[in-house]
């Protein structure tokens, strides 16, 4: 890390003694002083509620400790015990991954496209695997039930962590105070290792997600998929990732655990398949995954298009909701601005739900119709409710008029 | 004996009331009108004639815009009503007074009641010109109070940082509630004698446009600065904006999405930049960039909010400064074009955003308002917020209300 200019930091002391400290974690001084504001008035509110209860607090030495903890590295969010997620105040602990801003605007932006969706089932299931501070299902059931009055939500998070899951259950409770939807559908969360085949031997300790839902008596089938499992290869764990992430955050939420003949790549990648097995075992119509990089999006969504079960795949930007010209990449559409962050597929009455139009992700299938002959969807599937595909695809072709290459419609 | 049994003390007492109990307390201060211009009696007059054809239309059958009409009519006929019967009861007094014929008695009594009606009669007037006088558009909302440093270097930092706590003191004695939306200083205390950059103090209550308006505007200061080492005395200048507050839920909303109102942005024309951690993002960084930059591109006006750690604050907080600013300045446009409408038929003074307010020199221990021409001596009184800060923005909502009767009496002379 490039070190920071003696004028600057000589700068900072003359605003503020405690500024220079805060430089080193922040690396500029607009970014520092936000911080530092943010940390007195923290100060300030754990004074108001000590003299509450009648306790004195020496307000300079609790500011002068964090201070000197966060120029050390240690997370802001964990200094104040919270992070924002949308316009949710989500707690955080060490043990547990800090929410990302990213992952609050993809979620967002996916409940932004229900809201108005038609023919939603009226218990709406959404299962969020590798939970981690339970954001996710809180931020839908937020969000949805601000704008849907028709729709039971019924959300599980999933993790392996214990730490995760007492926290995901604190935020939990911690949010159902002063709201008024509680009795409304419900939010859970269970312990299960989502790696885990469930047709292997069960091994001592974790269970898998199948046996887990049995077990808990969940429901088998779910509408909705979400996941931001641990992406982050061994190599990019130690090149791209900001120190104080290395040094404070679980590296069991980062990196995947190291298999027997997996190279690199695909040990960062060693969720998605599975992810995208139990999206089909629980014949999710949704599938939203957050993942590290444009790449792997790439090799997400090519995955998921050979897996042959969804009628369309398209990539996330960090801000999907921002108006611009979607890219095209590998016949996959790029929505958004910022880095890919995530992989969206969806099948069937999902299509509806997320207002898209029926269109064939494949190039393949475009030759196909040219042919106007039978052929193989997806190499050699079987896709359940391929005629009405096929009905949209001819549709198109009328529309459009051969010989337009089909592009993927949002 | 007496022809009338003329004005009894129970009738004198009604006269006195106040009309408008709400405005009152806001618009018909200290306004120095002792008689009403003959412009507005006429005004007044041709008012309750067209009151009067309504009320006779509207006994045939239901007519909703004659009732509307009739409705904001009512009180300035009320007010005329209460003008015509006190000016009545002078005119009598006087008279009574004046006749040789009055026996000693009966004229002690009644220039006794003669010097209170008059006080009623003046009240009234008061009455009848602000129930003529157009309520402000924004009055009737909360409003956002922007201090900014103006010419003065770090010294003008400083007495923002004063006004700001002036202001936010006399909140507090006044029972006004308050918000702070935004506090840009170097290190993010509110202490006396640290440079201010910017601030904005948003004060919730209802009407409290109507309260501040007075005080937008420049604001200067004359003192000899803490840094100063050779006693010299310095003249800085901080500006002071005051910005109809339209938060969600406020009074204002429901004009949000009507293209016609000062209050309607087209989402279209705004752009959303938000901060965002440099570099790989999502789990590869845990430091968060709350700040949020809104432009709208017609105008290029520009906001940017960075205070809260959530960017979901942030962007709330962006988008109803955004709509304020704009807001504002539609109608100050508006009020200009009107303004140099009128001053075409006569010379209306005008005091527009860029303007010197008021002075506060420290070393006369004084505060003057350059509108109003109110001197007060008490300075410390009017930092801390007090009465005499009360007093002077008293004289210039006076004088305010002074400036809305000349241009109303230069529109009826212009459409004549
Ligand atoms: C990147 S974090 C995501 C947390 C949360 N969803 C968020 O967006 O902030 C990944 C989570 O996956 C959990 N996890 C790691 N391995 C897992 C496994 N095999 N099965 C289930 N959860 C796992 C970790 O405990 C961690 O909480």
């Amino acid at each position: 890390m490039p070190r920071i200019p003696t004028a600057l930091v000589r700068k900072a002391h003359a605003i503020d003694a405690f500024l220079p400290a805060l430089l080193a974690p922040c690396r500029d001084m607009h970014a520092a002083q936000n911080e530092l504001r943010w940390l007195r008035e923290h100060v300030d509110k754990v004074a108001k509620a000590r003299r509450a209860r009648g306790d004195v607090l020496a307000k300079g030495a609790l500011l002068q400790k964090l201070v000197k903890q966060r120029a050390s590295g240690k997370p802001l969010q964990y200094l104040l015990g919270t992070e924002y997620f949308g316009n949710l105040v989500i707690g955080c602990r060490p043990g547990v991954l800090i929410p990302r801003a990213d992952t609050a605007a993809s979620i967002t932006h996916l409940v932004g496209l229900l809201r108005n969706a038609q023919s939603i089932p009226p218990e709406l299931r959404i299962l969020d695997l590798c939970t981690g501070t339970g954001c996710i299902p809180l931020l839908v059931q937020h969000e949805l039930y601000s704008a849907r009055k028709d729709v039971d939500l019924r959300v599980l998070g999933v993790d392996i962590s214990s730490k995760a899951l007492k926290l995901s259950n604190d935020n939990l409770q911690r949010l159902r105070k002063g709201r008024n939807y509680v009795d409304r559908g419900k939010v859970q969360f269970i312990k299960a290792d989502v790696l885990i085949d469930p047709f292997t031997d069960q091994m001592e300790g974790s269970m898998s997600l199948k046996a887990a839902l049995n077990y808990k008596s969940q429901p088998p089938f779910w509408d909705i998929l979400i996941s931001n499992p641990p992406y982050i290869s061994p190599s990019a764990y130690w090149k791209t990732t900001a120190r104080s992430v290395r040094g404070f955050e679980p590296k069991l939420a980062l990196v995947p655990p190291p298999t027997a003949k997996k190279n690199d790549t695909e040990q960062g990648d060693m969720f998605y398949p599975r992810l995208l097995e139990i999206a089909r075992d629980v014949e999710a119509k949704v599938v939203l995954l957050e993942v590290a990089d444009v790449e792997q999006a790439l090799r997400v969504a090519q995955h998921a298009r050979h897996l042959g079960i969804f009628d369309g795949v398209e990539i996330w930007r960090e801000q999907p909701d921002a108006s611009t010209e979607d890219a095209i990449e590998d016949d996959f559409a790029i929505v958004g601005n910022g880095n890919a962050r995530s992989v969206l597929c969806w099948r069937g009455a999902g299509t509806l739900w997320l207002g898209k139009s029926a269109t064939i992700p494949q190039e393949d299938d475009a030759q196909c119709l040219f042919r106007a002959s039978e052929c193989h969807f997806y190499g050699g599937a079987v896709r359940p409710g391929g005629s009405s595909h096929l009905d949209a695809q001819f549709d198109r072709k009328a529309f459009f008029g051969f010989p337009e290459t089909p592009t993927l419609k949002r | 004996m007496l022809a009338t049994p003329w004005i009894c003390r129970s009738c004198l007492s009604r006269i006195a009331r106040p009309l408008f109990r709400r405005h009152i307390r806001f618009q018909t201060t200290g306004a120095h009108t002792k008689s009403i211009p003959p412009a507005l009696l006429t005004r007044a007059r041709d008012i309750a004639s067209a009151h009067q054809q309504l009320t006779d239309k509207l006994s045939d059958g239901f007519d909703t815009r004659a009732a509307k009409k009739l409705g904001e009519y009512s009180p300035i006929v009320n007010a005329l009503g209460e003008w015509d019967k006190a000016n009545e009861s002078v005119t009598e007094l006087t008279s009574l007074i004046h006749d040789s014929a009055t026996d000693a008695e009966l004229r002690s009594l009644a220039s006794d009641d003669l010097s209170e009606t008059r006080t009623q009669l003046a009240k009234a007037s008061q009455s009848l010109i602000t129930s003529l006088v157009p309520v402000h558009p924004f009055a009737h909302l909360p409003c956002l109070l922007e201090i900014r440093p103006g010419a003065g270097g770090s010294e003008a930092a400083i007495f923002a940082g004063d006004l700001f706590r002036m202001y936010q003191a006399f909140c507090n004695r006044n029972g006004f509630r308050t918000n702070l939306v935004k506090y840009e200083n170097v290190n993010g205390t509110t202490e006396a004698g640290v440079p201010l950059s910017e601030a904005i103090l948003e004060v919730e209550n209802d009407n409290a446009y109507g309260v501040f308006r007075s005080e937008a505007g420049v604001h200067r200061v004359q003192r000899v600065p803490a840094t100063e080492t050779k006693g010299r005395t310095h003249t800085s200048a901080v500006s002071v904006h005051v910005l109809p507050s339209l938060q969600e839920n406020s009074a204002a909303e429901q004009d949000f999405d009507d293209p016609e109102s000062d209050y309607y942005i087209d989402l279209k024309e705004v752009k959303l930049e938000v901060m965002r951690a440099s570099g790989a993002g999502g789990q590869h960084v845990n430091k968060t960039e709350s700040a949020v930059r809104l432009t709208h591109i017609p105008t290029n006006t520009v906001v940017s909010m960075q205070d809260s750690r959530s960017q979901h604050k942030n962007k709330e907080k962006a988008w109803a400064l955004l709509r304020a600013r704009i807001a504002q300045s539609r109608r100050e446009k508006r009020e200009e074009e009107m303004a140099n409408m009128r001053r075409s038929v006569i010379g209306v003074a005008k005091m527009g955003r860029g303007d010197k307010v008021r002075t506060y020199n420290w070393g006369q221990q004084r505060v003057t308002d350059h509108r109003s021409g109110t001197t007060v001596h008490d300075l410390d009184d009017v930092m801390e917020g007090g009465q005499t800060l009360e007093n002077v923005m008293e004289s210039v909502r006076g004088w305010l209300m002074e400036r809305d009767v000349e241009a109303l009496i230069a529109d009826d002379d212009g459409t004549k």
